[in-house]
């Protein structure tokens, strides 16, 4: 396989049957088309680069708006082709796409979230305030939501590579999240042409949640592809549904698939489950696995902190009593300051302390010092300190941590520097 | 198929709407429209706010924006408690100070005329400056009059991220971050009239990350004035906690999909004269933006703060909470609906039902200033007194005003049971600038009374707004 552009190796991803055993579909036969392994990342690539080829000029601009693969694609292509590329976006709710799309070189602007004080007569919304500019602006927009060029991307790429790979026949269900609807409905009519009796099931993400790449019903309306008669039924999935899905794509089926992807495999099992048990003769079904897994750690993370879970560590303030700790009252630290009986820690952002602290104070943040304590004592037993926090909460507790491990003088300023600031003791700034 | 947009209601006004007699005689008395206002709520809206401070350990106050309800009973109720109040033009300052609120709680905001300026210098109120002309004029005025220095908060605004541009909506008013340096320049001339104590903000937008970024940002100022030796302690994060207005997520979930369905046509009309709320159909697809406040949010209020003081600070790393706290910066909020959610309904009587062949009509006895939830973008259904039995109907309510568009609600409502005329409907939850913040005496309709209602003695008592004085509960 010898190429001369990257572009080249877009498209033709291996169409993989999932295991009856993780399904447990007995008459059905269901395939997943992996478009995470295109160059880029992910179905987006496609369309990108046919909605892109035309526009292609070194030295100019491409607009889309985008917040996630498209963005990321497109990104890249302007990239090799000496462009620049501007992404518009109010969607853009995965931290680890921004980070990416900002070391691609992609320039993104966000759109502010809605109004708290509502103006009602204020109808022109950012978005479109937004396409009036594109319009006059002389950018090359690749307008994924309204290109006929994304839908031709899948109805001459995606779906006749499905055909080819079932050897010509179509398959009897193809299952598809719906974003942009480009893909499903290019596939869509790319499988129809072999046989009009394809079944197509549309996926859309359940109203209050957020499925990253996946639109919901009402969003759907807002996309100039989206027709609802491209759909023989439009299911909902949620959240959950997909990163079930999706935790059975990686760990069982070998296919490391992002939330979308997830969705797909979940939604499609569901809809086909109920149709197997009728089922005499066999079927075929096919389902897109969008992208990969590893932009969406956070996401995950947000929705699932169990998957997460770390062995407890040593040393864990969590496991003290901040009654075990030496207090030392703010009258009595002044004079343990102005004696240099020992050194001050304190526990406060390094913002906070530059700001002020009390004069010879080192500062360890609260966060760094329990990494620190869970490798052991950080200074001599022959070290006295004073640890400062605001309030003489976290301080305490980390006084009694130290305690615990052995420390003999280890105090915690009562009331923090809150209280020493308001009993008039000296704070001072380098 | 009906379409209920069924209002959140807590437990105290559920038992305030099962006083039927009770309401009936008060509309009866003091004429359709009339305003309840429920001042024991706001102490209790008040407390959820300070436990919020408590447990991040943070100081500051809760500053009730007075704009959202010119109610005297509330501001009187709020005045006996720990509240500030948050006063925005001279009128509301006269208000706060006959109301018991005393200088030390007070914070002049918005735009400000001379007279509302020399009240505020004079009564030593904190000021909440706007702009580089604002500190000049306030300074000038304590010099010229020789009166006792003046705590100012310096009003910021478009605060810039780091990573990712928003495109922010621009505001009327405050400095940006760069004005900074010159507007301290400009305050140190006045040094010894005017004492910068803090800087400000006030967000227009529901987006958590946006203020996170402002509220960093003003922490990046207050290093700036300390640079310069001053000693700030205190930052006001404004208000914009919001309110949920719906019992159910569902049916606010139903609601905006059968709108977006009825602007492309594909269902019946849902409002008047296919009225969209922001959607258009551009040749089969939805083109606009929905503009409406969204009735239902999970996390609204105090809990909204909860979570801004949870979040990471976009540059800093820290939560920004702690970064608070590890400064020593005392928080102030001003809430406005925040605080008044659940602090009072409108109740209108219902003047006539007729058909229609869009659908039923019922004509009120107030009118679209009375009671503005539409022309704030909130969609919620009112409650019928009494409720009556049948299928639900779908109802246009329109107003009093001999004008077109006088409707109460452009969208259809639908009401379980036909009510008669006589019959009242209460919008509940409207305290929050919704009740009095838009009513005018066009057409010389008047102006709803307002009545403040209150336990006492086991219960229900009433008196006009102005008669009520916090005095009918116990000392402690």
């Amino acid at each position: 396989m010898r190429f001369d552009a990257m572009t080249d190796a877009i498209g033709d991803t291996p169409l993989v049957r999932i295991d009856p055993a993780v399904h447990g579909l007995r008459h059905i036969d269901l395939y997943a088309k992996m478009e995470l392994l295109n160059p880029f990342g992910s179905l987006k690539d496609r369309a990108a680069w046919n909605m892109l080829r035309p526009l292609v000029s070194p030295g100019g601009t491409v607009v889309e708006l985008s917040s996630g693969n498209t963005a990321k694609a497109l990104a890249v292509l302007a990239g090799m082709h000496g462009m620049r590329f501007r992404s518009v976006t109010n969607r853009m709710k995965v931290p680890e796409i921004k980070d990416l799309l900002l070391l691609l070189g992609a320039d993104i602007e966000e759109l502010p979230g809605q109004a708290e004080c509502l103006d009602p007569t204020n109808t022109e919304d950012p978005l479109t305030r937004m396409y009036q500019q594109l319009g006059d602006g002389g950018y090359a927009h690749t307008d994924q939501y309204f290109n006929e060029l994304n839908v031709d991307a899948h109805r001459h790429g995606t779906g006749p590579e499905i055909v080819k790979d079932l050897d010509g026949q179509a398959p009897d269900y193809f299952i598809a999240c719906v974003g942009t609807a480009g893909s499903s409905t290019g596939v869509a009519r790319a499988l129809r042409q072999h046989n009009p009796d394809v079944r197509v099931v549309g996926l859309v993400a359940h109203k209050s949640d957020f499925i990253p790449g996946i639109r919901t019903i009402d969003e759907a309306h807002a996309v100039g592809l989206f027709d609802p008669e491209s759909y023989d039924t439009v299911e909902t999935i949620t959240a959950d549904d997909a990163i079930d899905g999706l935790l059975t794509l990686v760990r069982r089926c070998g296919t490391l698939a992002g939330p979308t992807g997830g969705g797909a495999y979940q939604g499609a099992v569901r809809h086909l489950r109920k149709i197997d048990a009728g089922l005499t003769e066999r079927k075929t079904a096919v389902f897109i696995v969008c992208d990969r897994v590893e932009s969406y750690l956070s996401y995950l993370r947000d929705r699932r902190p169990e998957l997460f879970n770390r062995p407890p560590r040593a040393h864990d303030v969590r496991t003290v009593d901040a009654a075990e700790a030496k207090i030392l009252d703010v009258a009595a630290a002044e004079r343990w300051v102005a004696g240099r009986r020992g050194i001050v820690v304190d526990l406060r952002s390094p913002y906070a302390y530059q700001a002020l602290h009390i004069d010879g104070a080192i500062n360890i943040v609260d966060e760094l010092f329990a990494e620190l304590l869970h490798g052991g004592l950080p200074f001599s037993r022959r070290q006295p300190v004073l640890l400062v926090c605001p309030v003489g909460e976290k301080s305490a507790k980390y006084a009694a941590l130290l305690t615990r491990m052995g420390h003999p003088e280890a105090h915690s300023l009562d009331g923090g520097v809150i209280a020493w600031r308001d009993a008039g003791a000296e704070l001072v700034r380098d | 198929m009906t379409l209920s947009l069924s209002p959140r209601i807590n437990e105290f006004v559920h038992s305030v709407l099962g006083e039927t007699a009770l309401l009936g005689r008060l509309v009866e008395a003091l004429g359709s429209p009339l305003d309840i206002v429920l001042p024991e709520q706001a102490g209790r809206n008040v407390a959820a706010f300070r436990a919020v401070h408590a447990e991040h350990r943070l100081g500051g106050r809760i500053y009730f924006a007075h704009k959202a309800n010119r109610s005297s009973a509330l501001v009187r109720e709020l005045a006996a408690g720990d509240a500030g109040i948050d006063v925005a033009s001279l009128g509301e300052l006269q208000h706060a100070l006959g109301a018991g609120f005393t200088p030390d709680r007070i914070v002049a905001t918005g735009p400000k005329n001379a007279a509302f300026l020399w009240l505020c210098a004079r009564t030593s109120v904190l000021v909440h400056v706007d702009s580089a002309a604002e500190v000049a004029e306030l300074g000038e005025l304590v010099r010229a009059r020789g009166l006792p220095p003046v705590r100012i908060l310096l009003r910021l605004s478009e605060f810039a991220a780091p990573g990712v541009r928003t495109a922010a909506r621009r505001s009327r008013f405050g400095v940006s971050p760069d004005g900074l340096e010159s507007i301290l320049d400009l305050a140190g001339k006045y040094a010894g009239h005017l004492e910068p104590v803090g800087v400000g903000f006030h967000l227009d937008t529901t987006a958590l990350p946006e203020k996170a970024v402002a509220l960093e940002g003003c922490l990046t100022a207050l290093e700036t004035c300390r640079r310069r030796g001053l000693r700030p302690w205190a930052i006001d994060a404004g208000g914009g906690f919001g309110v949920s207005y719906l019992a159910d997520p569902a049916e606010w979930d139903d609601y905006t999909s059968a709108l977006t369905e009825a602007v492309l046509g594909r269902r019946a009309p849902l409002t008047w004269n296919g009225h969209g709320y922001g959607l258009r159909n551009e040749g089969g697809t939805i083109g606009g933006s929905l503009g409406l406040y969204p009735a239902y949010r999970q996390v609204t209020g105090p809990a909204y703060l909860d979570q801004l003081l949870r979040t990471r600070a976009p540059g800093l790393g820290r939560p920004l909470g702690e970064l608070l706290l590890d400064s020593m910066v005392d928080l102030h909020v001003e809430p406005g609906r925040a605080l008044l959610d659940q602090c009072g309904l409108v109740l209108a009587k219902v003047l006539e039902v007729r058909d229609d062949p869009g659908g039923l009509i019922v004509r009120l006895d107030c009118n679209a200033g009375d009671v503005s939830t539409e022309n704030h973008g909130v969609l919620m259904d009112p409650v019928a007194i009494p409720q009556r039995e049948g299928p639900a109907e779908g109802a246009y309510l329109f107003g009093n005003l001999c004008l077109e568009s006088d409707l109460i609600t452009r969208r259809k409502v639908f009401l379980r049971g036909r009510p008669r005329a006589g019959d009242l409907l209460a919008f509940v939850n409207t305290a929050g600038y919704f009740m009095d913040f838009g009513a005018t005496e066009a057409l010389r309709q008047p102006i709803a009374r307002k009545v403040a209602l209150f336990r006492s003695d086991d219960a229900w008592q009433w008196c006009l707004d102005d008669q009520y004085w916090p005095l009918h509960r116990e000392t402690a």
